[in-house]
């Protein structure tokens, strides 16, 4: 048993899990923000993604000397590959309520429109979500959860298509045409996180099964799934 | 992103490349492997208890292949069998097949010298004769009959072992004023210089620094454009490293009887046996969890 390395590797999974919750707590912060314009919450949002960016630091240079050290092979070799992609997807993540909380900044004497407000909490909902079933299923290796994602996916994706749709019709206002264009945006960051959730879940799939494989794929099978709406 | 293997030929119109060098990629990538070695069935008995039981596998040609495993796993026992080292040990006995290009390696019209000649070995700890560095590489050529052209056939085997810029001026010097690394490479020179078919190597690198592990390496991946290579080696990461195919061993006890017999648990490409091996045992002995 080289104890060491599976010290190591616990170590680096314990970060990539508190990484995760902080992405949770970003979402929320960021959300609170929009719904109520509270800018004050919005600026906490943004500098509180240096915390994050220094989690993501700490895991990736554990990694950088995991490998340069321990020259971990089979599982263990790809359980260090699954936690340096799911650690580019969380800071992803992050980035993404980072990009939500800007918007909220811009957008906030803006008229709102209570009905996409309502959808945007939704999704959020759904987004958390897809984070806690991604990251408990890598904790469990838990492959029949992580495939699950793809669900809650589509309702996702269904909630921006519905977004877009009623931006299209909100007419010629050219405030709420604004409003309208920047939630556009807030829609689609949503609409992201949830497909890196999904891509966590595939980790987790070639983690345990060695192969890799895409659980939708949008340039092969139209009409199916389509992340990159 | 998408699946590269299954991609649609779309992707080569947006590059400019048209099908057919696509497809000539693709039987490029696609190992070509010519069987060198085609052993079935072997087991190898001491005194009538199996060392090594059942084994059954392909020696690709200009491959190098690694057996790793835990000690007592019969990975030298079976090393030994290629080159029928194992006729020198009266009490062991050979059940199975091994054809050498199709021939049966123990059948009763092969000369076990012939053998040795074509296929060579190389041991874990350097044995140089106690003669100079030139009469060490010319020792087989001249057993051989060979007398023609001996200092090109020296300075070619010195040069293929990569050690000929090291000692080009001391050829007289004796084999042990070599280090050790030098020395390995001069017992590699020394099988080189009778023209073999087949290197095998039985840890040839365990009893040397990492500067010259790295030289023995290097020239291994020199030598497989011409030579077929096995190597034993306890090194896993050496494996890794060198190997084209890798073979896993392990020991199982019979409870009854105390019995310690070796078995070949997985053999299959490098990269699969480091990154997804098909077998529990394999994942337990190369991340260190056993053995």
């Amino acid at each position: 048993m080289r104890v060491t390395l599976q010290e190591e590797l616990d170590q680096l999974e314990a970060a990539l899990q508190e990484e995760g919750s902080l992405v949770l707590r970003a979402l929320q912060a960021c959300m609170n923000a929009l719904e109520q314009s509270d800018l004050e919450l919005a600026d906490e949002v943004i500098a509180f993604d240096d915390e994050i960016d220094a989690t993501y630091l700490g895991i990736e240079e554990g990694i950088q000397s995991l490998l340069a050290r321990q020259t971990p092979v089979a599982v263990d070799l790809r359980l260090v590959l699954a936690i340096l992609h799911d650690n580019l997807h969380l800071e992803r993540m992050a980035d993404y309520c980072v990009t939500i909380a800007k918007l909220t900044k811009l957008v906030h004497e803006a008229p709102q429109d209570e009905a996409l407000v309502e959808g945007f909490r939704e999704m959020a909902n759904r987004a958390e979500e897809m984070i806690r079933v991604a990251l408990d299923s890598f904790r469990d290796r838990n492959v029949s959860r992580a495939e699950a994602l793809v669900d809650l996916d589509e309702l996702i994706d269904r909630a921006n298509r519905r977004v877009v749709g009623h931006v299209l019709s909100l007419g010629g206002d050219p405030d709420l045409r604004e409003w309208g264009l920047r939630m556009i945006i807030v829609s689609r960051c949503l609409e992201r996180i949830g497909d890196h959730a999904v891509d966590i879940g595939e980790q987790t799939a070639y983690l345990a099964s060695g192969e890799f494989r895409e659980f939708t794929d949008a340039s092969h099978r139209p009409g199916t799934t389509p992340r990159d709406l | 992103m998408p699946d590269m293997e299954s991609a649609p030929a779309a992707p080569a119109r947006i590059v400019g490349v048209d099908e057919s060098v696509l497809a000539a990629r693709e039987q490029e990538a696609a190992p070509r492997r010519d069987v060198l070695f085609d052993v079935s069935d072997l087991t190898v008995s001491y005194a009538e208890v199996p060392a090594l039981r059942d084994v059954s596998l392909e020696i690709y040609r200009n491959q190098v292949t690694a057996f790793i495993g835990p000690s007592g796993c019969g990975k030298s026992t079976f090393i030994r069998c290629f080159n029928r080292m194992n006729d020198l040990i009266p009490s062991a006995a050979v059940a199975g097949t091994i054809l050498y290009h199709g021939v049966d390696l123990y059948g009763p019209e092969v000369d076990s010298v012939e053998v040795r000649k074509r296929i060579g070995m190389v041991f874990q700890k350097p044995n140089p004769f106690p003669k100079s560095i030139y009469d060490n590489i010319a020792f087989g050529p001249r057993v051989l009959g060979w007398k023609d052209g001996l200092d090109d056939r020296v300075e070619r085997a010195l040069r293929r072992a990569a050690l000929w810029d090291e000692v080009k001026n001391r050829l007289k010097a004796s084999a042990y004023s070599l280090s050790g690394g030098q020395q390995q490479r001069l017992c590699i020179a020394r099988c080189l210089a009778v023209e073999p078919d087949v290197l095998l190597m039985d840890e040839p690198a365990s009893a040397l620094d990492p500067i010259s592990t790295t030289a023995i390496e290097d020239l291994m991946h020199e030598l497989k454009r011409d030579y077929t290579i096995v190597i034993v080696t306890h090194n896993m990461q050496q494996a890794a490293r060198v190997a084209d195919m890798t073979a896993f061993f392990s020991v199982e006890v019979d409870e009854e009887s105390d019995r310690r017999t070796g078995i070949l648990v997985e053999y299959d490409e490098t990269p699969t046996i480091f990154t997804n091996p098909g077998d529990k045992r394999t994942e337990d002995y190369v991340t260190g969890r056993f053995g």
